[in-house]
């Protein structure tokens, strides 16, 4: 059973090896490796406390055991799903042990493994024994992590499909893009607190280690001091827990396609067609609020912008500092843009209604209106209450500069990326059971993020400015000019994308009736003209994107900013470590090299589109050319 | 001030009143190698019930989507009432009414917000739309379901629901791809009476189909498709001759040589 079941999930990944995931299995897989040789390295750092090593390891497993939980987040389902095989005369307990067996082969779990080698090496300074117990503990949390992660995946999907739920996810998806972006912030925290010289207070390390990712590490612990009776109890748990998880990951895996959890509508109330949004673009904009209240993929879409500020603002909290309150809506009003730049994608083929009626107008102006419905007072509120919080008078003009600028140009670019960067997603009605599975739109938000924060560029110049000459009233004319540039990018772009909804509509339902399908059937959709990137390219573009966002911003402008403000931290900042006069050049270089290597990650992107242009259009003129003849005939 | 439907196809139809309520001429798509509707020419008369018939994968779908301007050709026009459907959508768009098969709608909507909403993007008064809303739900027996989401309608409803949204607006011609699939035999007998009196009153409607009897009992006027070509069009009586529509079908298309020999481990 294992082995067809790993020859089969082989086949599938050899058969989706496109380009981009490709490069991202590069990257991720890049990463994991480093992430393992550093929580080896870990267990060979003199530490003098004793306990605090063990204290430190337990942590970082902790943390391996989170992104297994939190990690299939990112990857959307697993290569072999349960329901594939559910019409199978197969026991389900034989199922799952084969699918167990073949949730094994991957990069993850490779990588996991070679992590997990230290707590072999943890051991080996505690003896002979203890190093003979590690193996199978260190074997038993491996299968204990990846089990884990399957049942808390299927259980995730099975909350996610209620509103409540969505805004789970949503909250866990922002804590991981924080995590990514922001975690040196935590490392600051610990290096700021006395924990390495004082250690862990006794309750947190008892806790710690109730933690079943610890449990193989009691046991080693317990081995080096001879408590024989802790050592089998610990690795007893670990095993019954193994056993417990399989069971439920088994009856997980017997559900029949479970019902999506119903939302209802308003019955038999008429349905409100005059007042304010009276016509067509109100109809739209209350339908769209309706669709944002009612549609846990819009939840989600929501709380991920709203939970990212938050967590970004406060984190600084960690270590006293108060900088990035104020700038907490601003915040809200840029991930906005981000989370909610693929907004006709997520109605899917609806779109057909759009355009038999003629409202391509009125749906783009209802959509921007609804956006702004949803983000804007959020964000208002967020600005004005946390900035009394922070007592910051000064950050006001910079407020009102920004927010202004941020809303009115996100309104206009999420619907401009949603007409011309639509990446197409499952209908609403054709969803899996795992709302969790939608359009993967991770290259859009990267470059809407950035793009995002254009518009606020002028009204920043002009405060910026006015601090320079300290002229309150160029100071002051921030939110004026902010307030113009918003209002004029959503009225143009909205209009431009009502142009080319117009234009393209028909266009855009064909990609998504047909882009949906998996690779090879986009392929045969296509008649074969799917064009993968080149190995080199994929290549290229996996260590441009990562290596060029490390340089660009945790090595070069967060160092520059720390080092023109005069701030105080090292922890990875190659600059800080410096000579102040071999700082500033440092993490100049650092910036130059990384918007380098951004460029080429584009340019690639942009050579490959244009590459296949053509060879879409070579195709065209042989098809011409074929039937010339059979028409002249 | 708009010139109401009926205008357009009072002027449009000039003195007899025969220009097609749809006409296609060499419509054409291809998607890749894959040549989906081959140059096909049809005529719909007004006032007719048109069938299109054809195996799966005849080109139906793409056909009918060109036509009624959710996907362009690659070539040749579709005009509704002597309106290109691509070069004038608005009018185009007024005067017919579409269910496409198997798209999705604005899924998070109860069935009368949908049409309310459908109704204001069309601009119809606010009182003449609540009425036929109560009226459409009546009809389609859909009151029961008030607060269910369209998102989790069954098939049937999904179909019954579009098909209201269709006939909201008072179009000329109804164009309606696979509009029985899936729905259940009391529903489709109130389908039909729908669309029989909306012939009736002059006006006219395209369906696709592979329902053979269905057609038969329908339509008056079909088209027979295959591999994207139209192999057969016409009165029914014309197009069927002696034999039944069925018969008709399986010698145009030609049947697969193997088709009929069943397997051979299950023959024992």
């Amino acid at each position: 059973m294992a082995g067809v079941l790993i020859r089969m999930k082989l086949a599938i990944i050899r058969n989706s090896m496109t380009g981009g995931k490709a490069a991202w299995m590069v990257t991720g897989g890049i990463f994991g490796l480093l992430f393992a040789t550093a929580t080896i390295w870990l267990t060979f750092v003199d530490i003098a406390r004793p306990g605090l090593l063990g204290d430190l390891l337990a942590c970082v497993w902790a943390m391996w055991l989170l992104g297994w939980v939190i990690g299939p987040l990112w990857g959307g389902s697993a290569v072999l799903r349960a329901d594939h095989f559910a019409l199978l005369s197969v026991p389900r307990r034989k199922l799952a042990v084969g699918l167990l067996g073949a949730a094994f082969v991957g990069i993850t779990t490779a990588v996991t493994a070679l992590a997990f080698l230290s707590l072999i090496t943890y051991a080996a300074h505690l003896g002979v024994v203890a190093a003979l117990i590690a193996v199978p503990a260190a074997a038993g949390e491996l299968v204990f992590v990846v089990l884990l992660s399957r049942v808390a995946y299927a259980l995730l999907g099975f909350v996610a499909t209620s509103r409540i739920g969505a805004a789970i996810t949503g909250v866990l998806f922002a804590a991981m893009i924080v995590l990514a972006q922001s975690g040196w912030m935590i490392i600051v925290a610990i290096i700021y607190s006395d924990v390495l010289s004082t250690g862990f207070s006794s309750t947190f390390s008892t806790t710690l280690r109730w933690i079943p990712s610890s449990w193989g590490l009691v046991a080693v612990d317990a081995a080096g001091h001879g408590d024989w009776p802790l050592v089998l109890g610990a690795l007893a748990g670990l095993a019954v827990l193994i056993g417990l998880l399989l069971l439920i990951w088994a009856a997980t895996l017997g559900t029949p396609r479970r019902s999506r959890v119903t939302i209802r509508g308003i019955g038999h109330a008429p349905v409100p067609t005059g007042g304010l949004f009276a016509g067509p673009t109100g109809a739209v904009f209350r339908k769209e609020l309706r669709t944002w209240w009612r549609d846990p993929l819009r939840t989600t879409t929501a709380t991920v912008p709203i939970a990212w500020a938050l967590l970004t603002a406060l984190l600084p909290l960690t270590f006293g500092e108060k900088v990035l309150l104020p700038w907490a809506g601003p915040a809200v009003a840029l991930f906005a843009i981000t989370s909610a730049g693929n907004l006709y994608s997520q109605d899917g083929t609806a779109l057909w209604q759009t355009i038999t009626t003629g409202a391509q107008h009125a749906d783009v102006r209802g959509r921007q209106w609804a956006y702004l419905a949803v983000f804007g007072p959020i964000s208002i509120a967020l600005s004005i209450g946390f900035n009394i919080w922070s007592g910051y008078t000064w950050a006001w003009p910079w407020i009102a500069a920004t927010l202004p600028a941020l809303l009115g140009g996100g309104a206009g670019m999420i619907i401009y990326a949603s007409v011309a960067a639509m990446v197409p997603g499952p209908d609403a009605h054709k969803r899996p059971d795992n709302p969790l599975e939608r359009a993967d739109t991770t290259g859009q938000s990267q470059v809407l993020f950035w793009a995002g924060l254009i518009p606020a560029a002028p009204a920043l110049t002009a405060v910026l400015l006015g601090d320079q000459f300290d002229l309150p009233v160029l100071r002051w004319a921030g939110g004026p000019i902010s307030l113009a540039t918003g209002v004029a990018l959503a009225w143009w772009l909205g209009s431009v994308a009502s142009r080319r909804l117009t234009a393209k509509g028909a266009e855009m339902l064909h990609l998504m009736h047909t882009g949906r399908n998996t690779a090879a059937g986009r392929a045969a959709a296509s008649g074969g003209t799917r064009i993968e990137l080149s190995k080199r390219d994929s290549a290229i573009l996996g260590l441009c994107l990562p290596g060029g966002s490390i340089l660009l911003f945790p090595q070069g402008l967060l160092p520059l900013v720390f080092v023109l403000t005069g701030v105080d931290v090292k922890s990875w900042f190659l600059a800080m470590y410096l000579p102040r006069e071999w700082g500033l050049p440092v993490a100049g270089v650092s910036i130059l090299i990384g918007i380098f290597l951004y460029s080429q990650a584009i340019l690639i992107t942009v050579r490959n589109k244009k590459i296949r242009a053509q060879r879409e259009a070579t195709m065209a003129r042989d098809r011409d050319a074929a039937r010339r003849p059979s028409a002249a005939r | 001030m708009k010139a109401t439907t009926q205008d357009v196809v009072t002027k449009r139809s000039g003195a007899d009143g025969r220009v097609p309520a749809l006409r296609l001429t060499g419509l054409h798509k291809a998607f890749g190698a894959n040549i989906a509707v081959n140059h096909v020419d049809l005529a719909v008369p007004q006032g007719s019930f048109f069938g299109l018939v054809g195996p799966n994968g005849a080109g139906k779908t793409t056909a009918l989507s060109m036509a009624v301007g959710l996907l362009r050709p690659d070539e040749g026009r579709s005009e509704v009432f002597g309106v290109d459907v691509w070069d004038d959508p608005v009018q185009a768009r007024a005067l017919m009414g579409v269910l496409p098969d198997g798209l999705a709608m604005p899924e998070r909507l109860t069935g009368r917000e949908l049409l309310t909403f459908i109704g204001q993007l069309r601009g119809i008064e606010p009182a003449v739309l609540a009425e036929r809303t109560q009226e459409l739900l009546d009809v389609m027996e859909l009151n029961d379901a008030e607060t269910t989401l369209v998102v989790d309608y069954s098939t049937g409803m999904r179909k019954k629901i579009g098909l209201a949204t269709a006939l909201l607006h008072g179009p000329r011609l109804l164009v309606l791809d696979e509009p029985f699939e899936a729905v259940d035999p009391v529903s489709t007998a109130a389908l039909k009476a729908i669309l029989v009196r909306f012939v009736e009153s002059g006006r006219s409607v395209v369906l696709s189909s592979h329902v053979m009897p269905l057609v038969e009992q329908l339509c008056d006027t079909v088209a027979i498709m295959t591999r994207g070509r139209v192999v057969a069009a016409g009165p029914l009586a014309e197009v069927r001759g002696e034999q039944t529509l069925e018969q008709t079908f399986v010698r145009l298309v030609g049947g697969d040589e193997l088709a009929g020999r069943g397997l051979s481990w299950l023959a024992s």
